[in-house]
C-alpha cells in the first residue's frame, strides 16, 4: 500500500464569516506530483497554509505523514516555498549561500553550527537549482527567477520528502520557468520527492504532473491529467465561473 | 599614548567601556536595521531616559536608594520597554514599527515629569543624555563588561536562528525556530545594550552607533558576516577618535563619535561613486 503523504478529511476553513474551504477531501500518495489550479482567491494559499499547520482548521482533519498537524513544523520532511517568498527586503545583506544554508537551521537546532557535511548539503541544494556560479551573490542582487531557485535551494537543503510550491514561476520567464518544470521533473522522477505545486498556469498540467486537483471554496476535480483535459472546459467553467479566461497553452 | 593607558584608571575604564560597546551595538544595530527597526534602539534610549530620572528622583527622594546607580533603574525601564515592543509588534504584524512613536513621546513625557518633580538634580543630567565616557567609574565598567558578555553569549548560541528570522520570519517559523521567545530574548538584549552604551555616546545618540556603521557596511558588503564584521570595525574606529578627541580636544566624546561614523559613512559614500566613475571612463 502507498504511503498517503497529504490526508485531507472534511476541511473546512474561513476567515472571518466568509468561508473560503468548504468540505475539502484530498489525498496525495507517496511519490506523487499534484498541480493545485483555481481562480484568484479560489483558497490554495489558504489549503497550502492548513496543510503545514500556519492555519488552524475550523472542522475537519489534516494527516502528514500519518501524523495529525498540529504545530507549524516543517521538521526537515517538508520543503515549502511560498507565494510571497521573494517579496523580502531586497538591500537584505546575505548571499544565496547563506540564505540557503537557513533552511537548515531549524533542523540542526540550538548550539548546534554549520560543519562541513551542512555546508556540502548547501553547494549541492544550489547546484541542482543551477546557480552555482551565483552562490556567493547578494540575493537582492539576483533576477526574479533566480531568486525564485534560491528559494527552491532552501526549501530543498533540508532533503525533504514532500516540496509545498505556492505559484513558483510568477514573474519568471519562460525559458526559466520551462527549466523550472524541468528540475520539478527530475526531482520526482529521479529523487521520487512528492510534490504540491500550485499553479495558474493550465499548460503545465498536460506536460509534468501526474494529478490534477482544481480548487475554488470547493474541490470541484482531482484526478489525472488526461482526464482533466478531457473534461477542462465544462471542470473550468464551473471552477472559474462563465467568462473565464486562463491561460492555456495546448499542444494541438 | 599608551603609557597614557597604564597610568591612569579612568582613562582605562574608558577604553575598555569604548571597546565594550563599539562591539555590542554595531552587533545588534545589524539585526535591527535589516528589519528595519532602527528607530526601536531610539525609542528604547528615550525609556532609559525616564528609568534613569526615576532613579535620581528616588536618590533624592528614598535614603536606602543612594547607593543605587541611576542605570540600573534606566536599565529596567529599558527592559520593561522592550517587552512592550514585542508585545506591540504581535498585536500589529503589519504595523511594527507604530511601537515607536508610542515609547518615544512616552520616555520622553515621563522622564520630563520626573525631571521636573525633582526640582533638579545636582547630578550633570547632560552626562546621561551626550555621554561621558572619561567619567565612567569602575563599578559602570563592570555592569558595561557583565552586559557584553551576555549579548555576546546571545549571539552564539542564537546567530542563526536570529538570522533566519530577520531574513524571513514565516519561514524560520516552519523551519521550527521558536520566534516569540528568540525576539523577545534580543529586545531585551537590546535593552541592555542601550543601558550600557548611554555613558559612551548618551540617550540622544545610542542609536547612532546601532545604526550608522551598519549603514556604512550595506554600501559594498554582500553577505551577512561581513556586514557584521565592517560595522564593528567602523563603530570601533569611532568610538576610538572620540575617545581621544575627547581627551586631547576636549571635545564631547559622545558627538565626536557620532560625527566620526558620519564621516565613515560619506567617505564610503564617495569612494563608490568615484570607483563607479572611474569604471564607465577608464582612463586609457
Ligand atoms: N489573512 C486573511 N484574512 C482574511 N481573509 C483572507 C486572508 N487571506 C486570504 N483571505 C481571503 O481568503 C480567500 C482565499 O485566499 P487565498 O490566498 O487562499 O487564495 P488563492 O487561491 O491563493 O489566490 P491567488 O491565486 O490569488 O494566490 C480570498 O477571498 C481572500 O480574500
Ligand atoms: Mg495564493
Amino acid at each position: 500500500m502507498k504511503e498517503h503523504v497529504i490526508e485531507i478529511k472534511n476541511l473546512h476553513f474561513s476567515y472571518e464569516e466568509q468561508p473560503v474551504l468548504d468540505g475539502i477531501n484530498l489525498v496525495l500518495d507517496r511519490g506523487q506530483f499534484l498541480g493545485l489550479v483555481g481562480p484568484n482567491g479560489s483558497g490554495k494559499s489558504t489549503l497550502i497554509k492548513c496543510v503545514l499547520g500556519m492555519l488552524k482548521p475550523e472542522r475537519g482533519e489534516i494527516r502528514l505523514f500519518g501524523q495529525p498537524v498540529r504545530h507549524a513544523r516543517l521538521g526537515g520532511r517538508i520543503g515549502y516555498v511560498s507565494q510571497k517568498a521573494n517579496s523580502f527586503n531586497l538591500g537584505f545583506p546575505a548571499t544565496v549561500k547563506e540564505v540557503v544554508a537557513s533552511g537548515l537551521y531549524g533542523q540542526l537546532g540550538l548550539l548546534r553550527r554549520m560543519g562541513r557535511l551542512e555546508w556540502k548539503k548547501v553547494d549541492q541544494a544550489i547546484a541542482k537549482v543551477g546557480l552555482s556560479a551565483f552562490r556567493d551573490r547578494n540575493i537582492g542582487k539576483l533576477s526574479g527567477g533566480q531568486q525564485q531557485r534560491a528559494f527552491i535551494a532552501r526549501a530543498l537543503v533540508a532533503d525533504p520528502d514532500l516540496l509545498i510550491l505556492d505559484e513558483p514561476t510568477v514573474g519568471v520567464d519562460a525559458k526559466s520557468t520551462e527549466q523550472f518544470y524541468a528540475l520539478l521533473t527530475e526531482l520526482h522522477r529521479h529523487h521520487g520527492l512528492t510534490l504540491l505545486l500550485v499553479t495558474h498556469d493550465i499548460g503545465v498540467l498536460s506536460t509534468s504532473v501526474d494529478q490534477v486537483a482544481c480548487l475554488n471554496k470547493r474541490l470541484f476535480f482531482h484526478g489525472d491529467p488526461d482526464e482533466f483535459a478531457q473534461r477542462e472546459q465544462e471542470i473550468l467553467t464551473q471552477a472559474y465561473g462563465h467568462d473565464i479566461q486562463i491561460v492555456s497553452h495546448h499542444h494541438h | 599614548m599608551f603609557d597614557l593607558l597604564i597610568q591612569y584608571e579612568w582613562m582605562r575604564n574608558a577604553l575598555y567601556a569604548g571597546v565594550i560597546i563599539g562591539f555590542i551595538s554595531p552587533l545588534v544595530g545589524v539585526y535591527l536595521v535589516v528589519r528595519r527597526l532602527s528607530l526601536i534602539a531610539d525609542a528604547l534610549a528615550h525609556v532609559t531616559l525616564s528609568g534613569v530620572a526615576a532613579g535620581l528622583l528616588m536618590q533624592k527622594e528614598v535614603a536606602w536608594f543612594q547607593g543605587v546607580n541611576p542605570l540600573y533603574t534606566g536599565m529596567f525601564f529599558s527592559l520593561a520597554g522592550s517587552m512592550f515592543v514585542e508585545k506591540v509588534r504581535s498585536l500589529y504584524r503589519s504595523y511594527q514599527e507604530l511601537a515607536i512613536p508610542i515609547l518615544l513621546s512616552g520616555g520622553i513625557g515621563l522622564g520630563v515629569v520626573l525631571i521636573s518633580a525633582a526640582d533638579g538634580f545636582n547630578v550633570d543630567i547632560a552626562g546621561y543624555l551626550f555621554g561621558s565616557i572619561l567619567a565612567v567609574d569602575e563599578g559602570e565598567l563592570t555592569l558595561i563588561a557583565g552586559i557584553g558578555i551576555l549579548v555576546v553569549l546571545f549571539f552564539l548560541f542564537f546567530y542563526k536562528e536570529m538570522f533566519a528570522l530577520s531574513f524571513d520570519e514565516e519561514h524560520a517559523v516552519l523551519t521550527g525556530i521558536s520566534r516569540k521567545i528568540i525576539n523577545l530574548l534580543f529586545m531585551l538584549v537590546v535593552a541592555l545594550v542601550i543601558a550600557a552604551s548611554i555613558r559612551v555616546v548618551g540617550i540622544l545618540l545610542v542609536s547612532a552607533l546601532m545604526t550608522i556603521p551598519v549603514a556604512a557596511s550595506l554600501q559594498f558588503t554582500n553577505s551577512f558576516r561581513q556586514t557584521l564584521i565592517w560595522s564593528v570595525v567602523f563603530s570601533q574606529l569611532a568610538v576610538f577618535s572620540g575617545l581621544f578627541a575627547a581627551y586631547y580636544l576636549d571635545w564631547a566624546s559622545g558627538g565626536t563619535i557620532v560625527l566620526v561614523s558620519v564621516a565613515i559613512l560619506l567617505l564610503i559614500l564617495a569612494v563608490k561613486r568615484i570607483v563607479r566613475i572611474f569604471r564607465r571612463n577608464p582612463v586609457s
